[in-house]
């Protein structure tokens, strides 16, 4: 009678699976839009994250030569050329600088490279005494990329460089420090490219989950850390120009304007070095039937990056001219916040935390 | 008055009936080996330090903001405490004592933040206060070694049914709950959660289908509804219990819900017949070697610490508060799920997903300035991403900050601002369950002007779904 009773029990549960997934295949067989999740990791590490990487090594490497070029020889056109090629590895840096998680975040790389505002204090002091660990955590607003801001465009640039041998040996130093760190990065990067590519799942500790995650928080630094802070937005509607990235090149708006360009990229799976579109966030939105969104989000991306653009002024100058530019610029890039951080977020089911709980 | 008379016997005769104790004494065993695993798991993933240290500000629960974080490494006691009371839980020496220790030690912990809240952790300081008053040391103890005079073959009847009620409590308001419009009809959350699944091989495509999310959801409802009759019934319960392996498997593979499903596998033995934990019992015994010495002398029915009546009151009262208190949200008018108003502590498990963000000002109220606020300098993500979507965890952050900033004096740049009582608003934005992001908090609000209580909030935008 027991044995009856729950063999009839599997029979109908059995029953009613078979019927459902029955009729599940059969909706199956419609044309589906193709996606997976694995195939876009794939395209992100393969066509962004590694080429964005090895194009920041190549950088610097060029860098660091442009600078021996330059030791050899002073001159106001070998600065040039060693600004040049500093300011390529910052455009570069905003690409790369996304991807905060596995071996970039494993060293650290992400404060060591563009901590800003630099302290000048510390750098000068540094020079000065001629010993320093440019590996200590004192030091993080004294090195990267910010610093060579700092000591290549200040007044008098060329003068201390010429005049001031600890002042090119610390040039020196801060470039190979970033050297050493690209190099591990890259190379670190060829064996986690396979773990990134599987490890899609949706637990907090998921590369797929760093990698939204990391996404969401590279967008929000570029509204609150390019814009909003030197803005004033944090301080009373004080502006601190004190905060502006790259002061003394005033690249700060090409910065920004670049950090949403490789934003967007990412976001639509677009290859780094140009031309071909891939599989990105935007084919997983329209695929999980939220094409509104992904309308919402690649439109205001289009408009933020026009207005970014539109700023003939460095940030300085705007700071004193065109206050409400910027302010509107700030609103923009505030309105996309909520869409990529809790509206694409959410439909992604991503846990948006580092902490791994026990939830319920 | 005869009528009364004969319901109150009849229920005093249902709870004070003498039963096999075997039930307890495993249950003991096994609910504090759990206890024990899942607090050094606490402790060997850090969290005591990122959850218990580190934070600036703690959401404290209204009535009990007076509990506060023991200074610095110090937080490690309570969770030290909790494994060695654990570990003499399931030895069964000083039974009491430890029970009332873990009790103690997990609940301050639990109430310290509620960012932290789960319903299983909930679930633990229930059990483990009831744990407190059951006799479940009276028999494979080293209690009972000690003393033998306290062994007990029986027990009365309450002090197992206590437990087989609150585990029926947390599976059937569980079940309520899913019955509702997302759940059922549009299968959210799970239709989410179960496709961002869709990469994993073999199940992938299976997890992906839409079908599957209603399968799950109405499976899923079906079970947490009726698994406790199904489990107490005899002729289904083999059946009913395999489906309870199955389905917090499956919960635990799919979903990241720590030891949960584990406690409730474990936990839902104690609907097991007397016999089979007495054989259990017994092969336990016969492992250790402790023989069934000679009848040692139990004082027949010593006196009782009770009286039957006051028992009979407070079980009642135990009872009572367990199933009212998940019912207290028909208190509230508007979205449940939107203002989260009587939400916690009623056993919706799982029910919802809700993401938000939330942008708080800070003004000067002379000068008509504002400042927005990094929560990143107050709040850990955790903290920061739990508010975004709670009112009243919204609540309590504003009027820190409204302390945070209240005397402080601001140098930005050439300017000087004394802040004195400054207004703090927001701005959040919560998508609810997958659908779009709708306006949640609206600036116009000076939150340091709405009341922290239990009232219902108005200043939540309403809930409009189309």
């Amino acid at each position: 009678m027991k044995l009856y009773t729950s063999v009839s029990y599997t029979v109908l549960i059995a029953i009613f699976l078979g019927i459902l997934f029955n009729s599940c295949k059969k909706e199956e067989e419609e044309p589906q839009e193709e996606f997976d999740k694995n195939t876009m990791a794939a395209n992100m590490s393969a066509n962004i994250i590694v080429p964005s990487i090895n194009e920041f090594d190549n950088n610097l490497s060029q860098l660091e030569s442009n600078l021996m070029a330059f030791k050899a020889d002073v001159s106001q056109q070998n600065l040039d050329l060693l600004r040049n090629s500093w300011k390529q590895a910052y455009i570069t840096w905003q690409t790369v600088k996304i991807f905060d998680f596995g071996p970039i975040r494993n060293i650290g790389m992400k404060g060591a490279i563009a901590t800003y505002p630099i302290d000048t204090t510390d750098i000068q002091n540094n020079i000065s005494s001629g010993s320093y660990s440019l590996s200590t955590a004192a030091n993080l607003d004294a090195i990267g990329l910010p610093a060579l801001d700092y000591l290549l465009y200040r007044k008098g640039a060329l003068d201390s460089l010429q005049n001031n041998p600890n002042c090119v040996n610390y040039v020196e130093d801060v470039i190979n420090k970033m050297l050493s760190e690209s190099n591990t990065v890259k190379s670190e990067w060829s064996s986690y490219q396979s773990t990134f590519n599987e490890s899609t799942g949706t637990s907090s500790t998921s590369a797929f989950s760093y990698f939204i995650n990391e996404f969401n928080r590279d967008f929000e630094l570029a509204k609150t850390a390019k814009v909003g802070i030197p803005l004033g937005k944090q301080s009373l509607d004080v502006p601190l120009p004190e905060y502006i990235e790259a002061r003394y090149s005033g690249i700060s708006l090409e910065l920004l304007e670049a950090s949403l360009i490789a934003l967007r990229k990412v976001y639509n799976g677009d290859s780094f070095s140009g031309g071909s579109a891939g599989v990105g966030l935007d084919d997983y939105l329209v695929h999980l039937e939220r094409s509104t969104l992904d309308n919402t989000i690649d439109s205001n991306f289009e408009e933020m990056i026009n207005k970014a653009q539109s700023f003939s002024l460095t940030f300085e100058e705007a700071l004193d001219t065109n206050v409400s530019g910027l302010n509107e610029l700030y609103l923009m890039l505030q309105s996309q916040v909520v869409y990529i951080k809790t509206d694409m977020t959410s439909a992604f089911g991503v846990l948006i935390t580092y902490q791994d709980n026990d939830g319920d | 008055m005869t009528a009364t008379k004969s319901a109150k016997s009849i229920i005093s005769r249902a709870l004070f009936k003498r039963v096999s104790i075997a039930p307890l004494i495993i249950f003991r065993i096994i609910f504090g080996a759990l206890l024990l695993y899942g607090s050094v798991r606490f402790v060997s993933k850090g969290w005591v330090k990122s959850l218990y240290i580190d934070p600036e500000f703690y959401f404290g629960y209204l009535g009990f903001e007076w509990v506060h974080t023991l200074p610095g490494n110090w937080m490690y006691l309570p969770f030290i405490l909790m494994i060695l009371s654990a570990l003499l839980i399931i030895l069964g020496l000083g039974y009491r004592v430890a029970a009332f220790t873990f009790f103690i030690s997990f609940t301050y912990v639990e109430l310290l933040d509620k960012s932290n809240y789960l319903n299983h952790y909930y679930f633990v300081s229930l059990m483990s206060f009831l744990l407190i008053f059951l006799p479940a040391n009276r028999d494979f103890s080293l209690d009972v070694l000690l003393k033998p005079g306290i062994k007990q073959k029986t027990t009365a009847a309450w002090t197992i049914g206590i437990l087989k009620f609150q585990l029926a409590v947390v599976y059937i308001f569980a079940g309520l709950a899913k019955i509702n419009y997302d759940w059922l009809i549009r299968a959210e959350p799970l239709k989410t959660w179960l496709h961002a699944h869709h990469a994993r091989p073999f199940v992938g495509d299976i997890l992906r289908n839409e079908v599957t999310a209603y399968i799950f959801s109405w499976f899923g409802c079906f079970y947490d509804l009726f698994i406790v009759f199904f489990l107490m019934m005899r002729k289904t319960r083999m059946l009913a219990y395999l489906a309870v392996i199955i389905f917090h498997i499956t919960t635990w593979l799919l979903f990241p819900i720590g030891v949960f499903p584990w406690v409730m596998i474990f936990s839902t033995l104690i609907f097991f017949s007397e016999g089979f934990h007495q054989k259990i019992l017994f092969r336990l015994k016969k492992v250790f070697g402790s023989k069934e010495k000679k009848r040692p002398k139990v004082i027949k029915h010593k006196k009782q610490f009770l009286p039957k009546g006051l028992k009979t009151g407070l079980i009642t009262t135990y009872v009572l508060i367990q199933l009212l208190v998940p019912l207290r949200y028909v208190l509230y008018s508007g979205n449940l799920y939107w203002n989260e108003e009587g939400f916690r502590f009623s056993w919706r498990v799982m029910l919802m997903h809700k993401e938000g963000h939330a942008v708080f000002y800070m003004k000067d109220r002379k000068t008509g300035r504002t400042s927005e606020i990094n929560n990143a300098n107050y709040l850990t993500r955790t903290q920061e991403d739990q508010m975004a979507t709670q009112p009243d965890m919204i609540l309590q952050y504003a009027r820190f900050l409204a302390n945070e900033f209240d005397g402080k004096t601001l140098h930005y740049g050439d300017h000087k601002f004394k802040i004195e009582n400054p207004a703090i608003h927001a701005e959040i934005y919560v998508s609810l369950n997958g659908r779009p992001s709708k306006l949640f908090v609206d600036k116009r609000h000076d939150l340091t002007q709405k009341k922290y209580n239990l009232y219902h909030r108005d200043w939540i935008e309403p809930y409009h779904d189309k």
